[in-house]
């Protein structure tokens, strides 16, 4: 049996996580910003719900929704991002499919709505399917299906190790400082890009990593809609004086990310 | 040069711009991509880790168990590790998860590369002694089938090869050359791969029953549709246990010459070695038994696959004081920043 304490410091991390996304979604203020905005949030929202999902699921004292409730909002989680990656795919090509910003989230939500279905309490307790699902890991329950829960592992852990290279690359907020680009001006300018740049400043001005941009390329920038380039790690475009710094700096959604990666990872390997 | 070149970005105005973001995110190389795998497998060692059979009495058991047949000298540390584990199984195992999990994030973090690699190569080292009893190779029961020589050294092989540094001069022909250099990255892929063929043809493995004992062995506990599959592979090897053994040496003696063979023919023998470790994987290792719940790792089949992929030819590139301008722009744009720069 996992000592029950593992399993607390996981649920305390995902609380954290549920603090966090908490936080850049009140901090955001979708609501004073359009619907365009609001559709940002989805993955701050996402991590949110995950994060207690997944503390309820660790430790049965933070059961928060029934399973069956759990079971429908992933369903739509994953059909919203399923959505997503589908679009992403027709604006930016197959390689979305997999290495777009949805295509992560669509894993999350398919690899919990899948915890959710195909959990089965063990006899003991009596109870089968879903009903033992919530704090179920200190019942040690086993999945359906295991082949797709390692295989959900797998790609939950690709995603995380790769995360992680990227949150330590060139320039270090370099996927994740796009969320001021918007800023970029139409026609032939120099953008900064990245290495070195502060998120807050990246698009303002010709930096060290000043490039020169062909009027043709400035010309697709401009077609290019806002969204796309805050889409990369979730960060709300529109303007804020907070954007893309402290909690809401798109490295924290990232991070988020991982911790949730890794942690989604751990509940899928130990139930097998 | 622009730091744009170095952070690895593409002229942004080449697509779309969310393209441009893309590459912006400064697309890692080739090795760093192998590093990445690797980040990832010892991920998965660390969450498997924390399995709850782990915990139990059966672990320190299993770490005795490779104790059987090994000289006194290797055994008797072995001994007392699974002892030290039987009695303090839920401090050192949270220990043993923790040090995984720290390991992978460390390679997966580009600024402590060097470190974790370093580390990790350590920790494989103690492993596979205290933990996998040196692969068995030195008990005469030793198979490629069912991970020889241990799984574990093979991160340590791998740790080596994917070292964040170029040696000057000549152009590495394939990714495992870069740190260590052509010859000794050959060397080491023929004694391996060699090895492998000797325990293919050890007197225990040839038995006519050996390899399908082996197979059938990996059912308990496994899903059905992968027990049936083991029980397929097993019924084809049934009494064939010479012929298999002799066919499998020399599917791994070709395999091992491979990288001394022009690129065409490397590349066909390294393609030989994914497959033949892939049915390793799967048939003679069932995933590492992974799914039966009781796997410390995946096993020597997947390991075995990305250190193929690490000879596999590529265009060479001038590295150390020899390079080009342009050989250093693409050096510097996919790995500045894990060190790969520090011939």
């Amino acid at each position: 049996m996992i000592p029950a304490w593992i399993l607390d410091i996981f649920a305390a991390i995902m609380l954290v996580v549920a603090a966090v996304s908490a936080a850049r979604l009140a901090m955001a203020r979708p609501w004073q910003h359009g619907t365009r905005r609001a559709a940002l949030t989805d993955v701050d929202g996402a991590h949110l719900l995950m994060a207690i999902a997944m503390a309820g699921t660790l430790t049965a004292s933070l059961q928060t929704l029934p399973n069956g409730a759990w079971s429908v909002i992933f369903a739509v989680l994953t059909v919203w991002f399923g959505y997503r990656v589908v679009r992403d795919a027709q604006v930016s090509g197959v390689r979305a499919l997999a290495g777009g910003h949805c295509a992560p989230h669509f894993i999350h939500a398919g690899a919990m709505l899948y915890m959710f279905m195909a959990f089965t309490a063990p006899a003991a307790h009596g109870s089968g399917g879903m009903a033992g699902m919530a704090g179920g890991l200190s019942g040690m329950g086993t999945l359906q299906l295991p082949l797709l829960a390692f295989v959900f592992a797998l790609v939950l852990i690709g995603y995380s190790v790769w995360d992680l290279d990227q949150l330590s690359g060139p320039g270090a907020s370099g996927h994740y400082s796009l969320a001021t680009a918007r800023t970029a001006p139409t026609g032939p300018v120099l953008v900064a890009v990245g290495v070195g740049t502060s998120a807050a400043g990246a698009g303002a001005s010709a930096g060290p990593g000043a490039a020169a941009l062909s009027p043709a390329a400035s010309a697709t920038m401009a077609a290019e809609p806002v969204t796309e380039l805050a889409d990369v790690a979730g960060v709300p475009p529109a303007s804020g004086p907070a954007d893309g710094t402290g909690v809401l700096a798109p490295w924290v959604a990232t991070g988020a990310r991982i911790a949730m990666g890794i942690t989604m990872a751990f509940m899928l390997l130990i139930m097998i | 040069m622009s730091e744009i070149a170095a952070a690895g970005v593409r002229p942004v105005g080449r697509s779309r711009l969310g393209a441009g973001a893309q590459a912006s995110r400064g697309a890692p190389d080739v090795r760093r991509m192998l590093q990445l795998g690797l980040a990832g497998i010892w991920l998965l060692d660390a969450l498997l880790q924390y399995q709850s059979f782990m915990f139990s009495k059966a672990f320190s058991q299993m770490i005795g168990g490779t104790s059987a047949g090994n000289p006194g000298v290797v055994a008797s540390p072995i001994n007392w590790d699974a002892t030290l584990v039987a009695h303090h199984a839920v401090l050192l195992n949270t220990i043993f998860a923790t040090i995984q999990l720290l390991l992978a994030i460390g390679i997966a973090w580009r600024r402590t590369v060097r470190v974790a690699l370093a580390a990790s190569i350590a920790w494989a080292l103690g492993v596979w002694w205290f933990g996998e009893g040196l692969g068995m190779v030195l008990t005469s029961s030793a198979s490629p089938v069912n991970g020889a020589p241990g799984a574990v050294v093979i991160y340590a092989l791998l740790a080596v090869l994917l070292w964040p540094a170029d040696r000057a001069g000549r152009p590495a022909p394939f990714t495992a050359a870069r740190a260590v250099g052509a010859p000794v990255a050959r060397a080491l892929w023929l004694v391996l791969w060699l090895s492998l063929a000797y325990f293919a043809l050890l007197p225990v493995n040839r038995a006519p029953q050996a390899l399908n004992g082996m197979i059938t062995g990996m059912e308990s506990g496994e899903p059905g549709w992968l027990a049936a599959l083991d029980r397929g592979a097993a019924s084809l090897v049934a009494h064939q246990g010479l012929a298999a053994s002799i066919v499998l040496a020399i599917a791994l003696v070709i395999i091992a010459a491979g990288v001394y063979l022009p690129p065409w023919a490397a590349k066909a023998t390294l393609v030989l070695a994914i497959v033949v470790a892939a049915v390793i994987w799967v048939f003679g290792e069932a995933f590492g038994a992974i799914l039966a719940g009781g796997a410390t790792d995946p096993n020597s089949g997947l390991l075995l696959i990305l250190l193929a992929l690490t000879y596999w030819p590529v265009r060479a590139t001038v590295t150390g004081p020899a390079r080009t301008a342009p050989a250093l722009a693409h050096t510097a744009a996919a790995g500045a920043d894990e060190g790969t720069t520090g011939s």
